[in-house]
């Protein structure tokens, strides 16, 4: 080969060492479950439709495509493209799915978020 | 398809923007999401709303995530295997990288660094000269709080600002606002110094006490407090010192000022370092003002102006609000010229003053010619200079940036082969880079050397007083580097990323040499040549109206007459006299003859003007009020139009018999002026002049300042500071000579400085000249950078099309159809440039010629042959490449690869 470089001679330099567990932002996690829920059929369109529907508000696409192409970036997610359907005008979709990376992040959140929720004192909601 | 035609569609148009926008491996996922997504709506909230959501949804997908390419894929990334593109092995391999590929393209390299460090060096002179001029008078510390008065009047014709103030002016400031520091600075001519027995000629400058208070010029020895409070006190500056008593301490010692008759004695009481180039206050000695001569008559007289007060305002008042506490004073102590001013009819100006007393900044003073009585620099010529720095450096970066991306086309392929051998962009543009750096750097090191050796030759040439230790401060230094930095970071980072972005696989297959219409480069000559002729039309205009400046009519005969300055040693009406007798047989002397206003600026450097005005049969009248001697009219050759010349055999002329010019008997309304007689209607008492002839008017002083009607008389007893000497034809510099011979006979103790005045009349257009000429270097140098680039772009692009060129001369095309070809493209771009460049310097042009009242007609020509000239230019510079090329012999370029 021509560029056989000898791995002991070079000096690798990490700027941006990769961060401890990966950060998962509010929205992120909202996507990323709902790719879980829709499991099979999970692409950007039906993504926004489950998820304004749920949230009970307007959802931009742009916003949505691309959370879903930084989860992809991070590993959480993996694509494929799918079927072409008429009413895409024949054009393809890109099904999303979980990656086991993806669904330990999920589990990591729940775990912070049940654990918060079991070290509330009960006089904290039940006074107000 | 008709069928189809019901059913509802998105938005066309936006879909299609989007289609257009979106990296390629996104496009059809997100078109189809778009179109999905619509159509369920479309069913579930009408056809209108969706289209409304397909909208928002298309704007708001907008983003560069759209439109950037794929990223690596995550198993397998380059990085990981490189070196930190700045880690310093990778440094030092660029600069050996850089210094090899410099080294191989030496031609190329030279171009870029001849062409920066010309740039740069002509940059640092302009820069180095407005610099100078803008720091007028800073030096002084709370230079903000200094102020120059003015007086400001409403007149009806056109408002006016004289910042001359008659003697009592200051006193009166003084008494009325005691917190201030007020101090008057009368110019005085070179005077006649004495110490140790020897005679100096030095400028003496009257004023007061608080001059060391307003102004903070350094007293090297002295106490400032005290220096001036004596009448008899004299501070001297360093220079002085220097030249009059050497290393001695002259504190304590007396010198005398003034000649024999009138002489003073004054004691020196303090060293005051030099004034600095850039002050507007200069001064060899300055005594009090009580000493000059005019002061015993003049000092309770508010109408005679003949000084310029300075004053310093308390820290806590500012400018406005003391202008405003100004105006009673100037009712209070201005009542004559605010009622003259209220009888003609003048109104308030925007401020509410018919006539009042302003503040002047001294960061100003130099600046307003106006208020200085036409001294100083219009500030309009520092920005053309800054302009002209700014353009000349462009022209050289643009010829920078040119030369990266051509060169960039031949480099491709290395740039490939380095990719494919797994460089990264961030390494590739570093390294490109870096040979632009260091190109840049070199020009600049080298310009730096050429501006050190040219600038004794620059000050020579434009009476500069440039100095480099005037580089060497923080501001400028930091300024240069700025500079430096953005040249560097645009003219070697564009190409650089351009090159750093090339697609390997297209270069390889050697595709992107041929492609790319390079709309950029051309963009760039265009404005290049745009900036260079700009330039020269100017030049040209510029000369054109300084020769028209020149050339006007003087109104009396300039050749073969001598000035000499009398200076204040002698009498001059004494060393007329003798002169006359002395010189009463010589066969090539004309006539002689004597004034108080020399013509032109003599080698003495005087302007002096005295101007009168008066109401005569109820018209006002302001003339210049000009002694002369017998002959005046002889030795200038100035021929009367009604009436005669003085006479030795009237006895009246020399005492009430004035000459007039005929603008003045125009503004006297006289159609018959001979015989009436002049003056003052309001005085009746005083002396009346007798009008004795009319005279063609001439040009007293140059046209920078306001022409006025001249009016002449002859005295037994003012002084006579000029004396003019008419000789003939055959022997001018022996009759000069001559001249001085007889001067050091009558005249022992002053030195002769006598001057042709045609040297003299040229001398006033000193200015106009000296800035034509750095307008015509500049514009020589764009020209010549822009050649350089045009140059070496065509060398470029012929070296592109070798094969093209082999090709066509096989198919049979002629060597000068070639030679056309390859020029055509280039001469477009001149054409184009022309065409941006002309209108705007015929408006630019326009504007300036409007500031003179003798200006010229800009000619059609001019644009004309600068177009030509310019079109001729690139043609020379770029056949020789074309021609070169469509001599090549075809089976050499067609056989190479």
């Amino acid at each position: 080969m021509v560029f056989a470089i000898q791995k002991s001679r070079i000096i690798t330099c990490d700027l941006f060492p990769p961060m401890k567990g990966t950060q998962l932002g509010e929205f992120e996690e909202l996507v990323l479950l709902t790719i879980a829920r829709l499991y099979n059929d999970a692409y950007s369109a039906a993504v926004v439709e489950e998820l304004s529907r749920r949230l009970e508000r307007p959802m931009s696409l742009g916003a949505v495509h691309r959370t879903m192409q930084r989860l992809e970036e991070k590993g959480l997610v993996q694509s494929r493209f799918g079927q072409a359907t008429a009413e895409r005008g024949g054009r393809r979709k890109r099904l999303y799915t979980v990656t086991t990376a993806g669904e330990q992040t999920l589990q990591q959140v729940r775990q912070i978020r049940d654990e918060l929720w079991a070290g509330i004192p009960k006089e904290a909601f039940g006074l107000a | 398809m008709k069928s189809e035609s019901k059913r509802p569609a998105p938005p066309q148009w936006a879909g299609k923007l989007i289609e257009r926008i979106t990296a390629p491996h996104l496009r059809e996922e997100v078109l189809g999401d778009l179109d999905e997504l619509f159509f369920t709506r479309a069913a579930r909230l009408g056809v209108v709303r969706a289209r409304l959501w397909y909208l928002l949804d298309c704007l708001l997908l907008i983003h560069p995530r759209l439109w950037h390419h794929k990223q690596e894929p995550s198993s397998y990334r380059i990085t990981d295997h490189q070196p930190f593109f700045l880690h310093p092995d990778m440094l030092k391999n660029y600069l050996k990288i850089a210094l090899r590929n410099l080294w191989k393209s030496r031609g190329y390299a030279a171009i870029n660094v001849a062409g920066l460090s010309l740039a740069f060096c002509i940059g640092v002179f302009l820069f180095l000269i407005a610099y100078q001029q803008l720091t007028y008078d800073s030096f002084h510390q709370d230079g903000d709080r200094i102020f120059k008065t003015y007086v400001f009047s409403n007149d009806p014709d056109k408002p006016v600002q004289d910042g001359s103030m008659p003697l009592p002016f200051a006193p009166a400031l003084k008494a009325e606002y005691p917190e201030l520091q007020v101090t008057r600075v009368m110019t005085g001519r070179k005077s006649l110094v004495e110490a140790n027995g020897k005679y100096y000629d030095k400028l003496i400058n009257y004023t007061d006490p608080d001059f060391l208070k307003v102004f903070s010029f350094t007293l090297l020895s002295g106490v400032r407090e005290t220096a001036l409070t004596e009448l008899s006190s004299v501070i001297i500056s360093q220079d002085m010192s220097r030249d009059l008593f050497g290393t001695a301490d002259p504190i304590g010692k007396s010198l005398r000022i003034g000649n024999a008759a009138d002489g003073r004695d004054f004691i020196i009481t303090g060293i005051l370092a030099d004034a600095p180039d850039n002050s507007s206050v200069g001064y060899d000695a300055l005594v009090r003002i009580e000493n000059s001569p005019n002061y015993k008559s003049d000092k309770d007289n508010w109408d005679n102006d003949s000084h310029a007060v300075f004053l310093k305002l308390p820290p806590h008042v500012d400018e406005a609000t003391f202008e405003g506490r100004l105006r009673s004073f100037a009712r209070k102590y201005f009542p004559k010229p605010l009622a003259e001013l209220s009888k003609r009819g003048a109104k308030a100006d925007a401020q509410g003053d018919v006539f009042a007393v302003r503040l002047q900044p001294l960061s100003d003073v130099h600046f307003n010619r106006e208020i200085a009585g036409n001294k100083g620099t219009p500030i309009a010529v520092v920005y053309v200079l800054l302009g002209m720095a700014t353009f000349i450096l462009l022209i050289a970066c643009i010829n920078f940036i040119n030369l990266s991306i051509a060169r960039s086309f031949k480099r491709a392929r290395e740039v490939g082969v380095r990719k494919a051998l797994g460089a990264l962009k961030s390494s590739l543009f570093v390294q490109i880079w870096s040979e632009s750096a260091l190109i840049c750097c070199l020009g600049f090191g080298v310009g730096a050397l050429l501006a050190y050796f040219l600038l004794p030759a620059f000050n020579a040439q434009f009476g500069a007083k440039l100095k480099l230790a005037m580089v060497l401060q923080p501001g400028f230094i930091a300024l240069i580097l700025c500079v430096l930095a953005l040249v560097t970071l645009l003219a070697g980072g564009y190409p650089a990323r351009q090159m750093a972005r090339f697609n390997t696989i297209q270069v390889l297959k050697g595709k992107v040499t041929t492609e790319r219409p390079g709309v950029l480069r051309n963009a760039l000559i265009v404005m290049q040549f745009t900036m260079s002729c700009l330039l020269t039309c100017c030049t040209v205009i510029a000369f054109q109206q300084v020769k028209h400046l020149r050339q006007s009519p003087l109104g009396f005969d300039k050749e073969q007459v001598i000035s000499i300055p009398v200076g204040s040693q002698v009498n001059g009406r004494q060393v007329l006299g003798l002169l006359r007798q002395r010189l009463a047989g010589d066969p090539s002397v004309l006539s002689i003859t004597g004034s108080n206003v020399n013509l032109g600026k003599g080698k003495d450097r005087v302007t002096s003007r005295g101007v009168v005005g008066f109401t005569y049969k109820g018209r006002s009248v302001s003339t210049d009020w000009l002694l002369v001697d017998y002959d005046y009219l002889k030795t200038l050759r100035i021929k009367p139009v009604a009436g005669r010349d003085f006479e030795r055999q009237y006895a009246a002329d020399s005492t009430n018999a004035v000459l007039i010019t005929q603008s003045m008997a125009k503004m006297m309304g006289e159609p018959n002026p001979v015989g009436q007689m002049l003056r003052d209607d309001n005085d009746t008492t005083g002396t009346r002049s007798q009008i004795i002839g009319v005279i063609p008017d001439f040009q007293l002083y140059s046209v920078g300042y306001e022409a006025k009607p001249i009016t002449m008389h002859i005295s037994h007893t003012e002084p006579i500071n000029y004396i003019f000497v008419r000789v003939t034809q055959s022997s001018l510099a022996a009759a000069m000579e001559n001249l001085k011979k007889e001067w050091n006979q009558v005249a022992p103790q002053s030195e002769f400085i006598g001057s042709f005045l045609n040297e003299n009349v040229d001398a006033w257009y000193q200015d106009e000249e000296q800035l034509s000429q750095v307008l015509s270097l500049a514009s020589g140098v764009a020209i010549v950078l822009s050649a350089i680039g045009l140059f070496a772009i065509a060398m470029l692009m012929i070296e592109q099309r070798t094969k093209e060129i082999g090709i066509r001369k096989v198919m049979g095309a002629s060597i000068p159809g070639i030679a056309m070809l390859l020029s055509r493209d280039f001469i477009k771009l001149v054409v184009i440039a022309l065409c941006i460049a002309v209108p705007v310097a015929w408006w630019g042009m326009q504007i300036w010629l409007d500031n003179y009242p003798h200006r010229i007609v800009i000619s059609p020509w001019i644009f004309v042959i600068v177009g030509m000239a310019a079109i001729l230019i690139a043609m020379a510079t770029v056949s020789f490449q074309t021609v070169k090329a469509a001599l090549m012999n075809p089976v050499k370029s067609l056989k190479s690869e």
